[in-house]
């Protein structure tokens, strides 16, 4: 034990030197634009510089949420003059309404902007009555 | 109708526009001044802003510039006498503008963004590429831009 100690001790300054300066990361908000059609809610999130492998899109009881990770801006031999991207992550959670159908979601990312597709149950759909 | 951001300092109609005008120069010119001569020369012709980073290598710089939804051919970049400019539009789908909104908060229309860069570059060498939503700009500096290591000889 008394060893063990003493190794980490004496590790410690090594450590230091070792660590390289982070970024902080950002927790960001996508902004949203959300109408609505006769069959469907469609929703459009900016999100540039993700990828579709980066985005997760989960639905937990009535919440949807939208996670993404975004590469590091820059290489690390780079010197950043001026920053306002920076290195950031997004989040962004929607409560959904009953009436959405849950299993017919769809999205798609193209040119850093994430749409869903969030389809109306039967029961929200527009419909005529025919009379009698 | 167009949708503008809003800026604190210039969107208050109610305060005299040579105040914030004022105010906007003094912010500027401490903002040069910690940039260390790489300036932001205008935004003030755009509908939106566009977020830009900026990072000095070796032998370029290299700019990023945030353009989700926007069309690369609806996107101009000119070098003129070592300023930068990036300009364009964002436009609103066609099939969706006339939709039933619920909320709007997505920025449409023109953007122009121009920067003094502070060494000259190769402005033929200058390379875009636009991917999910970055424009990811790549200009090479001009030979005598880039550090020179010189040997100095002791006698």
């Amino acid at each position: 034990m008394e060893d063990g100690k003493q190794d980490a001790l004496m590790r410690r300054p090594e450590d230091a030197l070792q660590r390289v300066p982070v970024p902080p990361e950002r927790i960001v908000t996508p902004v949203a634009d959300l109408f609505e059609t006769g069959d469907a809610f469609i929703m459009k999130l900016d999100m540039p510089g993700t990828a579709k492998e980066c985005i997760h899109l989960s639905i937990e009881s009535d919440r949807l949420a939208i996670r993404a990770s975004v590469a590091v801006p820059h290489p690390a031999s780079a010197h950043v003059l001026f920053s306002e991207i920076g290195h950031k992550k997004y989040l962004r959670e929607f409560n959904l309404g009953d009436g959405i159908d849950r299993d017919k979601i769809d999205a798609l990312y193209e040119d850093g902007v994430l749409t869903i597709l969030l389809p109306k149950t039967e029961a929200l759909r527009p419909r005529t009555i025919p009379i009698r | 109708m167009a949708l503008i951001r809003w800026n604190h300092t210039r969107d208050l109609p109610s305060w005299p526009s040579e105040v914030f005008g004022l105010q906007r120069d003094v912010n500027r010119m401490f903002d040069n001044f910690f940039r260390g001569g790489l300036q932001d020369d205008s935004t003030e012709l755009s509908a939106w802003t566009p977020a830009v980073d900026i990072a000095e290598q070796k032998d370029a710089y290299l700019v990023k510039v945030e353009l989700p939804g926007v069309r690369k051919e609806d996107v101009k970049i000119t070098l003129e006498s070592s300023i930068l400019t990036i300009r364009g539009e964002k436009k609103q789908d066609t099939e969706t503008a006339t939709e039933n909104y619920h909320r709007v908060e997505r920025c449409y229309g023109s953007f122009q963004r121009s920067f003094t860069l502070p060494t000259t570059v190769k402005a033929d060498r200058i390379e875009a590429v636009y991917k999910d939503g970055i424009l990811n700009i790549t200009l090479p500096k001009a030979e005598e831009a880039k550090p020179k290591q010189i040997e100095v000889k002791v006698k």
